[in-house]
């Protein structure tokens, strides 16, 4: 019976405590400022984003020529979700890190011993993690208009990549979260955080999908994030396409729902009284 | 029985490996009154205040705080109380006015109320000249007064403090007891604290429990702990050890308890203040001069001899294992 009372949100009419979006809007905040005053975190993702875009760009765009079916003169929009998307991956790992700091400075427990529901606590570092992404993905897409980025769909389809950046982002927080939850080690989350990394390579990273062959198109196949890349690509350099939109949607909820549901599983042991 | 303090019911906690932490535990704590928990590392004070304080859970007993069970009526119990656990538990990268409006406020305080609040408790922890200031840059003693004032934000009947002093220099620790006075004085607020030091029971607490090895082994008041003793004594200084050997020589033999120590001459009796008149008047009469005279009551170190068979000496308390603590 305790476990239940324990994790179940507050609901005691008695008792004084904020309302859910009065919780969610404190913890967000709360994160965000904290993000923010330790710019050491926030500021590397993003240069390492703008780096490798300048960088495959040069090299690898004046070679782009006899890549068929790149769907546009322009290597820079085929290369450029590569980079969103690996900022939003280094981004994913922020809610987390921000959840283990306060596991092992005893602020989370000192949350816990006030009347916040669990989903606040677990919801609100998310929120503020996805702020980020889509600030980020923003910055990623300033520097690639300043280099001559030209958008097949304008304004909202550069819009559309960064929501894409966002939910596949917050997919893969779902996972570094939980890895904070369930350690509580700041080494474990960051470790976690960096298999995302070779997983942006098991997918039509450089070259488009049809040109990868063998076990490498396999893996590419059951990663999201090709399917996010191909979207991207899609409405940054030929323009809107619901299948190929849909189908990034659709492995961005899988890979959510995988995660949320492990992050959850991971709270809940974290937060029972033993 | 007052139901709105604290009760505690042949309370246990074993962990698994036949970890025994709290081996059937009893004790009650009056409302309005401080109630101090004492014992060496390890001996179960940390686990019975996760208990109490709905962080853990017992494996056999029951407890009650303000008269609701730590088990079926967690919540209950957490709106009624304070808590500042050990480890203060503090974002270093927050201001302490951030800090203590976002505890405001998820006590269901709007905004402006949540920021007076603040600003009373910055008063009251006397933390008002650094309130634009991250908590990082806080002393040991500063964090502590704000951990306090965390604990206090929603007005709690019942104030847990898990050794709220350890760790503290002399200056702070002080603070704390000062603190801890006022806030059970003035708001009647009632108060359990750990703690491995005796002074600290000495100075704040109404009634004392000493807990070994999970277990309680003795409780009651300082004073009547002390007293249980009776091991009170004179301390008759002298200028050099030949006259306090002189003085043994005369009025020893009326106190069958006496000692020689180089030159002072202790003579160990039992309601010794009213003895001390009779003891200058016998010296008096042997033209024996004492630069000083001294009355020494039982410690309740001694206390703690007697019932654990050790004494809280703190190199030995470093030692401890730490196996027991939750």
């Amino acid at each position: 019976m305790s476990e239940s009372t324990m994790n179940a949100p507050i609901t005691n009419t008695s008792s004084p405590h904020a309302s859910f979006p009065v919780q969610l809007f404190l913890v967000t905040r709360r994160t965000l400022v904290t993000i923010f005053r330790t710019p050491s975190a926030l500021l590397p993702p993003i240069a390492i984003s703008v780096f490798f875009l300048v960088i495959y760009n040069s090299t690898l765009g004046t070679a782009s020529g006899f890549i068929p079916n790149l769907g546009t003169n322009s290597y820079l929009g085929f290369i450029l979700p590569l980079s969103i998307v690996s900022s939003s991956l280094s981004g994913a790992s922020v809610a987390a890190q921000n959840m283990v700091r306060d596991i092992e400075t005893g602020y989370f427990d000192k949350l816990l011993l006030t009347p916040i529901s669990r989903a606040a606590l677990l919801l609100g570092p998310i929120l503020a993690g996805a702020l980020i992404l889509g600030l980020q993905a923003h910055i990623v897409i300033l520097v690639a208009l300043l280099m001559g980025l030209k958008s097949a769909t304008g304004i909202a389809g550069l819009y559309a990549a960064i929501g894409l950046a966002v939910l596949l982002g917050t997919g893969f927080a779902g996972f570094t979260v939980s890895a904070a939850l369930g350690s509580g080690s700041a080494a474990a989350t960051q470790g976690a955080g960096f298999i995302f990394f070779p997983l942006t390579f098991l997918a039509p990273t450089f070259v488009p999908l049809e040109l990868l062959g063998g076990w490498l198109k396999t893996a590419a196949s059951i990663n999201p994030i090709t399917y996010v890349l191909e979207a991207m690509r899609s409405i940054l350099n030929q323009g809107w396409d619901g299948a190929v939109i849909g189908r990034a949607l659709l492995a961005c909820l899988l890979l959510g729902t995988a995660m949320y549901a492990l992050a959850v599983l991971a709270l809940r042991v974290r937060t029972r009284r033993r | 029985m007052d139901e709105r303090g604290v009760v505690v019911k042949d309370l246990a906690k074993r962990y698994r490996g036949d970890v025994i932490a709290l081996d059937g535990i009893s004790f009650q704590v009056e409302p309005g009154s401080v109630f101090g928990f004492l014992g060496p590392n390890g001996a179960g004070k940390s686990t019975a205040i996760k208990i109490l304080t709905t962080l853990a859970l017992p494996s056999a007993g029951k407890a009650t705080v303000g008269g609701y069970d730590v088990v079926s009526q967690a919540d209950d119990v957490r709106c009624i109380s304070g808590v500042a656990l050990q480890e203060v538990g503090l974002d270093p990268l927050l201001t302490s006015m951030e800090l203590l409006t976002i505890q405001a406020r998820l006590f269901g305080m709007n905004s402006s109320d949540a920021r007076q609040r603040a600003v009373e408790l910055l008063e009251l922890v006397r933390l008002t000249d650094a309130v634009g200031r991250r908590v990082s840059t806080y002393s040991g003693g500063m964090r502590r007064r704000l951990d306090l004032a965390l604990a206090l934000v929603h007005e709690p009947e019942i104030l847990f403090l898990d050794e709220p002093t350890t760790g503290l220099d002399p200056a702070s620790r002080r603070d704390v007891w000062n603190e801890v006075r006022r806030l059970n004085q003035s708001l009647d607020m009632t108060i359990f604290l750990t703690t491995q030091y005796l002074e600290e029971t000495d100075e704040l607490a109404d009634q004392i429990a000493i807990i070994d090895r999970g277990a309680i082994q003795i409780q009651g008041s300082p004073a009547k702990l002390k007293a249980s003793l009776g091991n009170e004594s004179i301390n008759v200084a002298f200028e050099n050890p030949r006259l306090a050997e002189r003085a043994l020589g005369i009025i020893g033999s009326s106190y069958p308890g006496s000692r020689l120590d180089r030159d002072t001459l202790r003579l160990y009796m039992s309601g010794a203040a009213a003895a001390i008149p009779e003891v200058l008047n016998q010296l008096q009469a042997a033209s024996l001069q004492p630069i000083s005279l001294t009355l020494t009551q039982p410690t309740l170190d001694d206390v703690f001899l007697k019932v654990t068979g050790q004494s809280l000496i703190e190199d030995k308390i470093e030692a401890e294992p730490q196996a027991l603590m939750a």
